[in-house]
């Protein structure tokens, strides 16, 4: 039983990936209503539920030039870029294609969820995407929750791209990105198709896809006359996209790049998962950097000379079929390269005195037409992968944990002296308190970095998934955002600007809190405990004012109800509680009916002295 | 030290701007605008604005095609050249800075652009600001549409609409270092000015001297033309970007192969046609670039692949006879060199807001020291004048850095573009602001403890001036419940009081000494300082600070006092008898 290395102990059984392809080119044709086939063979390890295409120019583009929409963040919570929130982009009609025939589909929600061998989710052409969303989906439903599930597989063939960068980015970022292998022809035009707008394609797009269709009569099987002015046209958009991109790579600083960019229209879209090229003679690229993987997209479309433009044109046609007999005869003899380290690839074909690896690399990269030129690109793709992973390690050494510790110790020596750390350091009497004020300006510093690295995607994708930086933002976030609003109000920060919470809370903070809401699956704004101050503050300067306690009751009351839940929850810390707390001598105030019945005093280690 | 390849994008922009349509889009327009039939009384430079889907385009022509001695023939006219005699001048001054009051323009160009004057407004309104715009030209036409899109830019709010194009296809060099500077300080400006330049078109060459090529050593220091904006540079094996001015005047010498047939602009024009065509053409198709032999890339290696992509460098073989050719060599390193350079000021740059929270960290030092000297029942003013404790000197540390800083940050404010300053002003604001009146105390403190007079007129640094210039542009507030009340954690608003106090001491010096020969004068002074202090109390803009018991401006108040008499009554005099109530608010101000 042949297998195939698509990354570091990770293989599949090559019988199943030519399975996967029958039961993908099976789900074109099948005549019945079903819009999945469900295949379970006994015996085997696993079920395979694969997807038909859609063949009309409607089933690609809707609206936007490039067909992409926001995604649905009911379906896919995961799809985002966390801290700084930014939704991912998804083609609309492969996502309407999904939503509409597959997540509402009773039957096969039923049959996915009470399924315990592993689950491959396949399709060809569009078909792939709609897999796609289909295994996504299922990772978010139950794979994420239940620990002791098997993990499901996406093969994809000749499959176009389905989202943009941040969709890429996330899967990443949930370690997700390796169950989904897509296989692409080197001549395959249909995975590249969504790098040019409809606009360019409008002429020549229906007949190409009357073509394409598996269901159609072809009159002959020629190919059609307007194949050369589309492959070209969808040619010159990758060139852009891919020229585009590799200038980001290779660390642009040259303003125009960023004037030229209003001057033409550039695909949202960007590769995931892992993709393996058939070179055409029997040979396999393996890589998954997603940067590289646009790169040789583009690259290995591209014409020898001009000559042959009709040829390959033609031949970018046919191999969307050729899939079948492709892998069969590479599956024989298997000739795979996994293209790892893109950044020692060697760049010069011509290299005589190469060692035996360099030349099995060389006549890879020659047989998908890889220039000089492009293989600097992969290389500036491999080296950009290095430079974000260097990034992180910068942080690493900055030892953000160190100056928490000083803060820690800040804050026991306060409630030793009877006040809490947050009046503690809204009064700033002591050197102590000084000495806090400068720490957490460091911690900021190093912080508010974090963050502009994450919103320029200078981190690699995983950072945001990682419990060792989301338990340190928890933390950090707790212990110094009260210094942060204490300092706010102390300056009267909120006069200016308005109340913390609206105007005045910093990136760092709000980051990190949805960090832990994602880590743990609760709901946005649930974890705002770090901000309490902010809003016992905002309460108290509304409460002071001559309406009196009635018009803020509610308010009050969920106060209250958050105090007590947070401390019990240990999140919040019982200095809170202190006797000379901002908290208590505002609670103090309050009308004694309502304290007698205020849920405060259930809290463990409430006590009062003196009403 | 980081040793990974820094890549030369020159390639890749070149195949971006290719692939992305804008060469073929301007130049058709320009085409249309030559293949017009001529009408002999018509203008010298005609112009043609092409309204399509995506975009407005604007193309410049110049007619009579005007030959390469007509360029030469008229040299720089100097923005300093009085006005009657450079009509068109005025339209440019927005482009002097400070740092950059003189530049010039090369005068064929402003000939030819003066000429559309009556022109500009017609053409202005023809912009549709829903549209992205293009302003294109060839040779002269090209000169014509970059003075056209410069006088543009100052009018173009960037919030509202996108930046311009200008796409020039062999148009000569138009302006000197004075105006190239000026260029380039408003990075967002020359990103909007792209150069088509062939390897055959002598036109672009003709204002760099020496006339004869190759001149790698001296051509760019001697030169008085300068480029700017980015260079496409194209030869027979392919185009490259280049941003470098250096390296542009280095690269448009070293590539010129000069050919008889090109003097003539008609041909120049038609050699531009088959560029254009020829480059859309190929961009889908694989590059022949083929070097030497190595395997991991090395930053030499990079420039010599954008060398190579503009025909510089021929196939390996070639390269094996590297002696013979030294002045190759020699542009290499020296290319590599600028570039390095030129993209490593662009990543440091200066960026404010990573040094902010340090920034912030030496501003929290400060304040606690106030709070320090506050303690010691003299403020910081004159803690800091006394100098006798060591956190009076320690602090000078932190002053330095802060005042470093902020130096840098005016400067650079002052070097942007109105517009762009602005919006930079008012981010960097509040921050300046509270820097300005924490700190210029304590120069003002040092200044007159070594005896200075006068600190406000003759000594105040230009920083101050210009942080409380742009605070100036926005209204003062009056005082509501919560100012009063924290009145105490407040600065002085005013950060040249203490030098009013000073001055106000020393008039009372002059007159208890009596030493004034003018006796008056100097009551007229106090008086009006005394009307200063009242309103500055009254719109609590004051610290509380300044009534400690051992500042400055309470030894003030006990010799003018002394001077004034007992039974004297002023405004300010009845504030005094209750100045304990100003900490809290509750001192009722009438």
């Amino acid at each position: 039983m042949a297998s195939l290395k698509v990354g570091e102990n990770r293989e599949i059984n090559t019988d199943l990936i030519q399975k996967a392809y029958s039961l993908a080119v099976k789900a074109h044709n099948k005549s019945s209503q079903k819009s999945y086939i469900l295949e379970k063979t006994g015996g085997s390890s696993y079920v395979i539920f694969s997807f038909p295409g859609y063949w009309s120019e409607n089933d690609w583009y809707d609206g936007e030039p490039f067909g992409e929409t926001k995604i649905n963040l009911d379906l896919f919570p995961s799809l985002r870029s966390i801290g700084i929130d930014e939704h991912a982009k998804v083609n609309k009609v492969f996502l309407q294609r999904f939503v509409d025939k597959i997540s509402r589909n009773q039957d096969f929600r039923k049959e996915a969820k009470n399924e315990k061998k592993q689950i491959v989710f396949t399709g060809h052409s569009t078909g792939g995407s709609v897999s796609t969303l289909a295994t996504i989906w299922f990772l978010e439903k139950y794979w994420r929750s239940d620990a002791s599930a098997t993990s499901p597989l996406c093969l994809t063939f000749g499959c176009p791209l389905t989202g943009n960068h941040i969709f890429s980015h996330a899967l990443r970022r949930e370690q997700w990105a390796p169950y989904f292998i897509h296989f692409v022809m080197r001549y395959d035009i249909v995975p590249r198709i969504l790098l040019a707008p409809i606009s360019s394609i409008k002429h020549e797009f229906q007949p190409i896809l009357q073509f394409l269709n598996p269901k159609s009569t072809r009159a002959s099987t020629n190919t059609p006359p307007e194949a050369s002015n589309f492959y070209t046209n969808v040619m010159k958009n990758a060139s852009s996209m891919a020229s585009h991109a590799a200038c980001s790579l290779m660390g642009n600083t040259n303003l125009l790049l960023e004037t030229m960019t209003n001057f033409t229209t550039l695909s949202p879209y960007k590769p995931f998962g892992t993709f393996v090229f058939c070179t055409g003679n029997r040979k396999l690229v393996i890589l998954s950097n997603p940067d590289a993987i646009l790169q040789l997209l583009s690259y290995s479309f591209q014409l020898d000379n001009e000559a042959e433009c009709l040829d390959v044109a033609q031949r970018s046609l046919q191999q969307h079929f050729s899939y079948g007999n492709e892998l069969k005869d590479c599956f024989n003899k298997l000739d795979a390269l996994l293209l790892e380290s893109l950044e020692k690839l060697p760049l010069s074909a011509d290299s005589t005195t190469a060692s035996s690896d360099i030349t099995t690399i060389n006549a890879a990269l020659k047989d998908l037409g890889l220039s000089i030129r492009a293989r600097l690109c992969l290389c500036a793709a491999g080296e950009l992968e290095k430079r974000k992973i260097g990034n992180k390690n910068s942080i690493d050494l900055k030892k953000a944990d160190i100056a928490m510790k000083y803060l820690e110790d800040y804050k026991l020596s306060c409630g030793r002296q009877g006040l809490g750390c947050y009046d503690a350091f809204k009064i700033q009497k002591s050197t102590e308190d000084f000495e806090a004020n400068v720490k957490r300006l460091e911690l900021a510093g190093i912080w508010d970095e974090i963050i502009e690295m994450l919103k320029r995607y200078d981190l690699p994708d995983a950072f945001e998934g990682e419990k060792k930086w989301i338990d340190l933002g928890t933390k950090y976030r707790r212990l110094v955002e009260p210094l942060d609003i204490a300092n706010f109000y102390r300056h009267l920060k909120n006069d200016v600007t308005g109340p913390y919470t609206e105007k005045g809370r910093p990136n760092r903070y709000k980051c990190t809190q949805r960090w832990l809401e994602h880590a743990q699956r609760m709901p946005a704004g649930s974890c705002g405990e770090s901000c309490f101050w902010a809003d016992v503050e905002e309460l108290r300067i509304k409460n002071s004012s001559k309406e009196g306690f009635a018009p803020f009751k509610d308010k009050v009351l969920q106060l209250e109800e958050q105090a007590k839940k947070w401390i019990n929850d240990k999140v919040l810390d019982k200095d809170v509680l202190m006797e000379n707390s901002t908290f208590m001598v505002w609670w103090k105030k309050q009308p004694e009916t309502h304290k007698l019945a205020s849920c405060i005093k259930d809290i463990e280690g409430f006590k009062i002295t003196s009403v | 030290m980081d040793t990974s390849p820094t890549f030369s994008i020159g390639p890749e922009l070149a195949k971006f701007v290719v692939s992305s349509g804008v060469l073929n889009q301007s130049f058709a327009t320009v085409r249309d605008l030559h293949g017009e039939i001529i009408n002999q009384n018509e203008h010298r430079v005609r112009h043609k604005v092409s309204q399509q889907s995506n975009c407005t385009i604007i193309a410049f022509s110049s007619w009579p095609g005007c030959g390469k001695d007509y360029i030469l023939e008229r040299d720089l006219v100097s923005s300093s050249t009085p006005e009657e005699k450079t009509e068109s001048f005025p339209l440019f001054n927005f482009l002097s800075t400070k740092t950059n009051p003189d530049f010039s323009i090369n005068k064929a160009a402003l000939e030819h652009f003066a000429s559309i004057r009556d022109r500009l407004p017609n053409l202005k309104s023809q912009i549709d600001n829903s549209k992205v715009l293009i302003i294109t030209g060839n040779s002269l036409g090209g000169s014509v549409a970059i003075l056209f899109t410069l006088w543009l830019l100052e009018t173009i709010d960037f919030s509202i609409t996108k930046r311009p194009l200008c796409i020039t296809f062999g148009s000569p060099l138009v302006v000197n270092n004075g105006l190239q500077n000026a260029i380039l300080k408003y990075p967002t400006w020359s990103s909007c000015f792209l150069h088509v330049v062939s390897d055959q078109d002598p036109f672009p060459r003709v204002l760099i001297a020496p006339h004869n090529p190759p001149a790698t050593e001296s051509a760019s220091q001697t030169n008085v033309y300068k480029p700017f904006g980015t260079f496409l540079l194209y030869s027979k094996s392919g185009c490259s970007c280049f941003e470098d001015s250096q390296t542009i005047l280095e690269l448009l010498m070293a590539t010129y192969s000069e050919g008889p047939e090109n003097q003539n602009p008609n041909q120049v024009l038609e050699l531009y046609e088959k560029i254009v065509e020829y480059l859309s053409r190929k961009v889908i198709c694989m590059d022949a670039t083929r070097l030497l032999q190595w395997t991991t890339p090395q930053r030499a290696d990079i420039i010599n692949i954008q060398l190579a992509v503009i025909g510089l460098m021929g196939p390996p073989q070639s390269l094996q006879l590297q002696g013979q050719n030294n002045g190759l060599d020699n542009l290499i390193t020296k290319i590599e060199k600028q570039e390095t350079e030129l993209a490593e000021s662009r990543r440091q740059g200066f960026d404010p807001s990573k040094k902010l929270n340090e920034v912030k960290i030496n501003m929290a030092n400060l304040e606690w020291y106030k709070k320090y000297s506050k303690e010691r029942g003299m403020g910081y003013y004159d803690s800091f004048k006394s100098g006798s404790t060591q956190p009076d000197i320690t602090v000078v540390g932190f002053k330095k850095i802060l005042t470093q800083y902020w130096v840098d940050m005016v400067d650079e404010a002052e070097k942007k573009p109105q517009k762009e300053g602005a919006s930079f002003r008012t981010r960097w604001l509040g921050a300046g602001t509270n820097y300005r009146r924490m700190i210029e105390p304590l120069d003002i403190a040092e200044y007159y403890k070594g005896g200075g007079q006068d600190y406000i007129k003759s000594r105040r640094p230009e920083h101050y001036k210009k942080l409380e210039q742009w605070l100036k542009e926005k209204p003062l507030s009056v005082p509501n419940k919560l100012k009063k009340q924290n009145v105490a954690s407040n600065l002085t608003e005013d950060s040249c009081f203490w030098a009013h106090v000073e001055e106000a001491r020393i008039s009372c010096q002059l007159l208890s000494s009596r030493e004034s020969s003018d006796t008056e004068k100097e009551l007229k002074k106090l008086r009006k300082f005394e009307n200063y202090v009242y309103d500055l109390m009254k719109y609590y803009a004051v610290s509380p600070e300044i009534f400690l018991p051992q500042s400055s401006f309470m030894q003030w108040w006990k010799d003018y006092e002394k001077i004034m008499g007992t039974s004297y009554s002023s405004n300010l005099s009845n504030l005094m008898k209750d100045y304990d109530k100003y900490a809290t608010g509750s001192l009722e101000i009438p």
